[in-house]
């Protein structure tokens, strides 16, 4: 049972860490912090005068965690399961009110440029490969999207909020490099919340504002057919089970256990990576979008 | 691997995941500067595991920031109980430091109090909504443990928040909700 107590704290806790943000260089600081105690570990072992310290520092480490260890002995699947089962997973309701967290990294000379209602991307060449470029984080979460832009070292661009509203949807985007952001509220655009206009090669990516905008891509292309399961592979620990198609255009890999996709890749270039999460306060708290005090606001491009 | 390749990856995996770590690790600090020394200490710590790490490295990292949280807690304990007695009129009561979260925020400013377990719980469970089972995870514990902690840690927030001033933080919640 919820209390009003319990109630309370979600909402104090969300509101005393809403302006919290990573301060620059904090890896490196940590970075610095672990080498230079690593030397003096290595430097007072050499002198053999302080072995116990060093077996101590040894024994904190000893954390034990769940990597390195595949999910299952995952066994020979035919394509014609592990597409239904996709299918099924992707179409559950429980999707409907889970968060979607995507990484999408992007060949080099890819720039995106946010604009009324979505994001516009440029430039890229055949000879780029995925991770050469920046990369975007996108939330989403039933009818709103927060989508981050971060150059290839991973310096924030821009953020963008879009909501998705009767007839039209509303986008406010902060841009970090010039101190700006602006609003704007757009007609939205007839299908929006179904993905594609057919099958790849040949059909569209069209990607709207709300969280299932990806479930529904996959799935429309999965009913496209040619289809076929490519092996296994494993993807942050995991054993995915790899299926290919769109005439050798899109590579996805799904969960053994879950059958929700992992990853997918576009034409060999373009690689999304997804995670479907619980709509918790902590993940919701990341399709917020404070505005910094000092920016400017300025009139939306045309 | 190369150590600047090594900052890199961690700079890129906090660019993705940093904010959403850094907010959990204020809550169980109890100020932003603390939650930062937090996360940077997890953060060395991770770094002694990064190259065995093959997946993602982030719940790994979120158990190391629960365990840090209590055990920076217990030294600063010793601490603040040491100073105490040193300082004339020992036992009063320590004032408030936590300038640096909202004042609004009464009740994170309560969590302070709690003893490092029963905060940790409270914020496994009520920030990151993780299941009794999930948190016993993260902590390592039993889920009996989970469940005592999360009963004795909120039974001790009421009473602190009544001793408080109900009609103070009621004040305070209105603000919040013009805010």
């Amino acid at each position: 049972m919820t209390t009003e107590l319990e109630q309370r704290l979600r909402a104090d806790m969300e509101h005393a860490t809403r302006d919290v943000r990573v301060p620059p260089g904090l890896a490196l600081k940590a970075y610095r912090h672990y080498h230079k105690r690593t030397m003096t570990t290595r430097a007072v072992a050499a002198a053999g005068t302080a072995a116990v310290l060093t077996a101590g520092a040894l024994s904190v480490a000893e954390v034990t965690g769940p990597f390195g260890k595949s999910a299952n002995g995952t066994q020979l699947r035919t394509t014609a399961f592990v597409i239904a089962r996709v299918e099924h997973a992707l179409s559950a309701p429980d999707m409907a009110n889970m968060v979607a967290y995507t990484r999408t990294v992007y060949p080099a000379g890819v720039t995106l440029q946010p604009v009324p209602g979505g994001v516009k991307g440029s430039g890229g060449s055949a000879a780029g490969s995925p991770g050469t470029g920046g990369y975007e984080l996108l939330w989403a979460y039933h009818r709103a999207t927060k989508l981050s832009a971060f150059t290839a070292t991973g310096q924030r661009v821009f953020d963008e909020r879009i909501t998705a509203l009767t007839g039209s949807l509303a986008t406010t985007v902060v841009t970090y490099a010039s101190h700006t952001w602006w609003t704007a509220q757009s007609a939205r655009p007839a299908g929006a919340g179904s993905t594609s206009a057919g099958c790849l090669p040949g059909g569209q990516i069209r990607l709207t504002g709300s969280a299932s905008a990806w479930p529904d891509f996959i799935r429309s292309q999965l009913a496209c057919g040619a289809y076929t399961v490519a092996g296994k592979q494993v993807l942050g620990g995991v054993d995915a089970v790899k299926i290919t198609g769109g005439s050798g255009q899109i590579t996805l890999w799904v969960n053994p256990v879950t059958y929700l996709p992992m990853r997918l890749e576009q034409g060999g270039l373009t690689q999304i990576n997804f995670q479907w999460l619980a709509p918790t306060r902590a993940n919701l708290a990341m399709l917020n979008m404070p505005v910094p005090a000092s920016f400017q606001h300025v009139a939306p491009p045309s | 691997m190369g150590s600047d390749r090594a900052a890199e990856d961690l700079e890129l995996f906090l660019a993705e995941r940093g904010e959403l770590l850094l907010r959990t690790a204020v809550l169980l600090a109890g100020s932003r500067d603390a939650g930062e020394d937090l996360l940077q200490a997890a953060l060395e710590r991770l770094l002694r595991r990064w190259r065995t790490i093959e997946g993602d490295p982030e719940g790994y990292l979120r158990r190391i920031l629960y365990h840090l949280a209590a055990d920076n807690w217990r030294q600063q304990r010793a601490w603040r109980t040491r100073l105490r007695l040193l300082q004339p009129g020992a036992g009063a009561v320590v004032p408030d430091s936590t300038a640096e979260v909202d004042l609004r925020d009464s009740l994170v400013r309560l969590l302070r109090q709690l003893p490092p377990r029963q905060r940790a719980v409270i914020v496994a469970r009520y920030w990151e909504q993780l299941s009794e089972a999930e948190s016993a995870q993260v902590l390592r514990c039993s889920v009996g443990t989970v469940k005592s902690a999360t009963s004795r840690g909120l039974r001790r927030l009421r009473e602190l928040s009544e001793s408080s001033g109900p009609a103070e933080l009621a004040a305070q919640g209105s603000a919040r909700g013009k805010s």
